[in-house]
């Protein structure tokens, strides 16, 4: 009867819990949607529950020692010292119970740590507020070329894919928790993190090492593609720079990336007028040496480390909401001129760091021998930021 | 004031003042009673007192922080704080109730109570215990300084490398984090000293160590980890120091190191120090509850043994703190399988509580309430622990609201509700009157609810995948359905709100109490151990006669004996216990005397690390007032002159404290 009412306590519990969560959380860690993260769900849920009824019982037992020996005027009870039996008995319980764990937990440990089936490499660089994905050569998977994105990490879904972490300023940690759990990007060190979607898909994730100002506005996401869609993602990075046709309003935002923006960030392929290639110089700018690479910028969906959408809301959700037969095709239309998010990208030209806080305080800049920590407010009248905009929009 | 002849309670003593003509830099203060008589005071109980007021306002700073945190994260995108001063702001919080308030509130009970509990007059080094109280309040101070000269530090209390470095962090604040906790780490480890030096020699006589009250035990352990593990974080702090001010490269990558030896260093200290946290609060209610329930600790033994392995153990489970760190299957299988092991000793306390309960003839006091409270909140806050001893599923958790729930039911619901309930239950021990206990129980339920509200939904926010340490949180992560994470931010606030009520009515029941407080009679609570064998509050000597112990829980038996039939019976009253050792007070009590050189002494460290951060010659000044202070101190007597003193005929009648 008594094991009963526990059980039952036990069932209510879970449900009222389980009821009291939100449903479709994009970064619920009871959610895994790949085979690392199934493997942490497999080994938690059950401790979960044991945990769970072992804390029913002592409540449990706590109320009804409450009630039971209240003092109603019985007499001083005897001064007993103890029961060592008792007491040994209810120390190797909990001792053999976590023996058990301690044995599965052992076994994920090493069968998480797994190496030496991985199929693709993708070099995971975090850096204040963003992160930097670094496709090397792979011909296996099409890339005849290193492929540099940042924002959205794109995979082949059902394919086993070492990211190779680390950091060129803080520590920052990378989570996609549908994936996997966390793992540390450290600087000067590379930290190995296995992940694998089982379908097509885009999931959540975010900073979870508190790394300075903007930690909070540090976001990733992880889209996966069919391998077919992968490879036409893949060729599509692959594509040469086409510059602007002349006298539009693009060519005329190409110059003023020349001259504004290059600074920072590179866009592979692009030529000045003499034909000399335009390279950026984002290690005598930022403190971190390093700032997004936006060619095919309007292929990711959000920028300024997956913290703004390029898409807006209702092509967002388009894309997020998709089955997973049809979000690829969604995934690889990018960003068009009637899907872009143009209030947050032209406020983020405006002002960026009036958007996301990046330098605690300008003045302060000494302590950096005048480097930036993010991107700057740069001072853009309107007609640049729309000839900017335009520009952009031609980086497919 | 150092010599108290013939003490009774019949009649007050009139102290004679001290001579004037002491050795020394300065004559040694005289003042009985005013705000001098605190200032210089070397008695335990008055240092007990202002630990633990200081504490106190720590305690309301820090939660005034919590609740700007909370209403930050009522809503999405929230705006009453920016993303600097939110950081400063859940930095500050952490460092203030880990180190300003509920160390130095264990410290001041300790301080109270271990000579109390153990039949002692004072402390073994009575100038240093004054000297540990000022550095602590000085460096707190210090610490908090910084909001109003550039900003608090803004690192995390964990002040991970490299982001707390010069570049990612130009503030002075994280200079006056460092310096401050150096100052107050001193303060901890001369009180390590101190009390470990107490309660090993000072003891009364009988007084075994199986015999010496839990609270004293918890304590002791607790001294042993902070006299091990602040060093390491004094260590990690001098490096980060000459990091930030001198150019050194400890934790420059560009320059080989390795950022992870900072994690190790804060870690190695910090898993102890969630120990030197808990294990006070785990000796009050291993006090309150044996009381409450009119019989002994269950398996006595068996609390002191798990307190002293987890003492021990808490030393090998650091790098769970670190699961997703990049150690290494190997490192993370075995701090995994260390961290399952501390489970265990802490699990049989829970038994042994429970156990006490059981059978008892429990009254239900505030004290009780906080205790019983206790109980049951940690176990929570235990088992969620074990959930993330599983290292895979602390990847998945760890740096989430899951950790912040886990940690708030340990450290709220576990240390704080252990302070609350040895709040209500010395209170008439320490200020001769008795907390309202109505207001006490509408103290307690607030603050159940309260911290429940708060720290509940946490689990759900964590689980469900919002992390910590974010300014703002984004509605396009808060998923779905009424109970969407949005839901659970707010309620989480409010129930900050309701906790703050709670802890409201604890202060307000202080203001009632001093006003017109009952008074408190001799043993309001038909208590076990030593302390209560004495008047509230204690003489300034403590104990009339230092009595002979020959049991554990003295004061109950010489209270209470079996009959012929084996039932407990009340053979004295607590008053005629106190009459027996009136009767044979000692001839002569020799208390330590009153100094200037422990403030003098205190006073000059936050002007040392003033000049660190400012400018040198400060901390040169600083650095004068240091040296003035211990040569002072060095030449000073520990106890004043005898000269109104006869001297003794034999040494039996004299008791010779500090």
């Amino acid at each position: 009867m008594r094991r009963r009412i526990i059980g039952a306590l036990a069932g209510v519990t879970t449900t009222l819990f389980l009821a009291g969560c939100a449903t479709n959380a994009p970064q619920d860690t009871w959610q895994p949607k790949g085979p690392n993260a199934q493997k942490i769900d497999n080994l938690q849920k059950p401790v979960f529950a044991v945990a769970g009824i072992i804390g029913v019982i002592v409540t449990v037992a706590i109320i009804v020692a409450v009630i039971k020996f209240r003092d109603k005027g019985q007499p001083i009870p005897h001064q007993s010292h103890g029961n060592p039996a008792l007491e040994i008995t209810l120390t190797i319980i909990p001792a053999l119970i976590l023996t058990v764990v301690g044995v599965f937990t052992f076994r994920t440990v090493f069968d998480l740590a797994k190496t030496s089936d991985t199929e693709m490499i993708i070099n995971v660089t975090g850096q204040q507020w963003w992160w930097e994905y670094d496709y090397p050569v792979q011909n296996e998977f099409g890339i005849t070329q290193p492929i540099i994105t940042s924002g959205q990490l794109v995979i082949p879904a059902g394919t086993k894919v070492l990211l190779r972490q680390t950091s060129r300023d803080v520590i920052h940690s990378y989570w996609i928790p549908a994936l996997n759990g966390k793992r540390d990007a450290v600087p000067g060190r590379v930290h190995l993190n296995r992940i694998e979607a089982d379908k097509p898909g885009i999931y959540a994730g975010q900073c979870t090492e508190f790394c300075g100002l903007s930690h909070a506005n540090m976001r990733m996401e992880a889209v996966a593609l069919s391998k077919e869609d992968f490879a036409k993602w893949v060729a599509n990075q692959l594509k040469p720079y086409t510059p602007p046709a002349e006298n539009t309003l693009a060519k005329e935002g190409e110059t003023v990336f020349m001259n504004q923006c290059i600074r920072c960030h590179q866009v592979n392929g692009m030529k000045r007028a003499d034909g000399t290639p335009v390279i950026a110089a984002p290690d005598e700018n930022v403190v971190s040496g390093a700032a997004p690479n936006l060619s095919h910028l309007m292929t990711r969906n959000t920028f300024a480390g997956a913290t703004f959408d390029l898409l807006n809301k209702s092509c967002r959700e388009d894309v997020w909401n998709a089955d997973s037969e049809s979000f690829g095709a969604k995934y690889l239309t990018g960003v068009t001129e009637d899907c872009l998010n143009q209030s947050d990208l032209r406020g983020w030209l405006r002002n960026a760091p009036a958007m996301k806080p990046m330098y605690a305080n300008p003045a302060l800049l000494a302590s950096t021998g005048g480097k930036y920590r993010g991107m700057p407010n740069l001072g853009l009248t309107e007609s640049d930021i729309e000839k900017l905009v335009a520009y952009l929009l031609t980086l497919k | 004031m150092a010599i108290i002849e013939r003490p009774s309670t019949t009649q007050e003593v009139v102290a004679p003042a001290t001579p004037s003509s002491s050795l020394g830099a300065l004559k040694r203060p005289v003042a009985t009673t005013g705000w001098k008589s605190w200032l210089f005071t070397v008695d335990h109980k008055k240092l007990g007192i202002m630990y633990s007021a200081a504490a106190l306002f720590f305690f309301i700073v820090g939660g005034l922080e919590a609740v700007l945190i909370r209403l930050q994260l009522a809503a999405p995108n929230g705006k009453v704080l920016n993303a600097d001063l939110y950081n400063q702001m859940f930095t500050m919080h952490a460092t203030t109730m880990v180190f300003l308030f509920v160390m130095p509130m264990a410290a001041g009970l300790a301080n109270y109570f271990i000579p109390l509990q153990i039949g002692a007059r004072d402390v073994a080094f009575p100038r240093i215990n004054a000297f540990s109280f000022w550095a602590f309040l000085f460096g707190g101070l210090f610490l908090n300084m910084s909001w109003f000269l550039g900003g608090a530090a803004d690192g995390g209390w964990f002040m991970y490398a490299p982001n707390s470095g010069p570049i990612y962090s130009p503030s002075h604040g994280i200079d006056f984090w460092i310096l401050g906790l150096q100052i107050t780490g001193i303060a901890s480890l001369a009180g390590a000293v101190n009390l470990i030096t107490t309660v090993l020699n000072m003891r009364a006589p009988g007084m075994k160590l199986m015999r010496m009250p839990i609270f004293t035990w918890m304590q002791l352990v607790v001294q042993f980890l902070l006299l091990f593990a602040v060093p390491v974080i004094t260590v990690a702090l001098f490096l980060l120091s000459f990091q930030r001010n001198f150019d050194a490269t400890f934790f420059d990558v560009a320059a080989g190191a390795d950022p992870l030896l900072w994690q190790h260093l804060f870690w190695i200290f910090g898993h102890p120090e969630v120990y030197i946290l808990i294990l006070p609060s785990f000796g009050v209610i291993s006090e309150v509850i044996p009381v409450f329930s009119r019989k002994p600790l269950f398996g006595y033994p068996f609390v002191v043994f798990s307190g002293a392995a987890i003492g021990f153990v808490g030393w090998g489970v650091w790098a769970h703190h670190m699961f997703a760190s990049g150690l290494g299957p190997v490192s993370v299988a075995v701090f995994s399988i260390a961290t399952m092991a501390i489970a265990v000793p802490t699990g049989v306390k829970v038994v042994n509580w429970t156990m006490t309960l059981w059978g008892g003839k429990l009254e239900f006091t505030a004290a009780m309430k906080f205790a019983v409270g206790l109980i049951v909140l940690f176990t929570i806050g235990g088992l969620s622990g074990v959930t993330h001893s599983v290292a895979p599923s602390d990847t998945q958790q760890t740096d989430t609201y899951y950790i912040v729930a886990h940690f708030h039911y340990v450290l709220f619901g576990g240390a704080i509700f252990g302070l609350f309930s040895g709040f209500y239950y010395w209170w008439p021990k320490v200020f001769g009157k008795m907390l309202n206990e109505k207001l006490g129980s509408w103290n307690f339920w607030m603050m159940v609810i309260g911290m429940n509200m708060t720290f509940g939904p946490m689990h759900i926010l964590g689980l469900q995948g919002q992390p910590r340490r974010m300014y703002q949180w984004t509605e396009a992560r808060a998923g779905e359905g009424f109970f969407n994470l949005g839901f659970w931010n707010a309620f989480a606030s409010v129930g900050s709100l309701v906790l703050t009520t709670g802890v409201l009515l604890f202060l307000i029941n202080i203001v009632i109490t001093a006003r017109n407080g009952k008074v408190a009679p001799l043993d309001p609570w038909n208590a076990r151990s030593l302390e209560w064998m004495t008047t509230n509050p204690p003489k300034e000597h403590n104990f009339d006669s230092i009595p002979t112990v020959s049991h554990l829980d003295e004061f109950f038996h010489r209270k209470y004996q079996e009959d012929a039939n084996g039932q407990m019976v009340q053979v004295k009253t607590a008053e005629q216990v106190m009459k027996e050792l009136e009767d044979n007070a000692d001839a002569h009590i020799h208390m330590p005397s009153p100094s200037y050189w422990p403030i003098v002494l205190a006073a000059g460290l936050p002007v040392i690390t003033f000049g660190l951060i400012y400018s040198i010659p400060i901390g040169i000044v600083g650095g004068i007032i240091v040296l003035f202070g211990a040569y002072g101190w060095s030449i000073e007597p520990g106890t004043a002159p005898d000269d109104d003193f006869d001297p003794p005929t034999t040494t039996k009648d004299v008791v010779h404290v500090g």
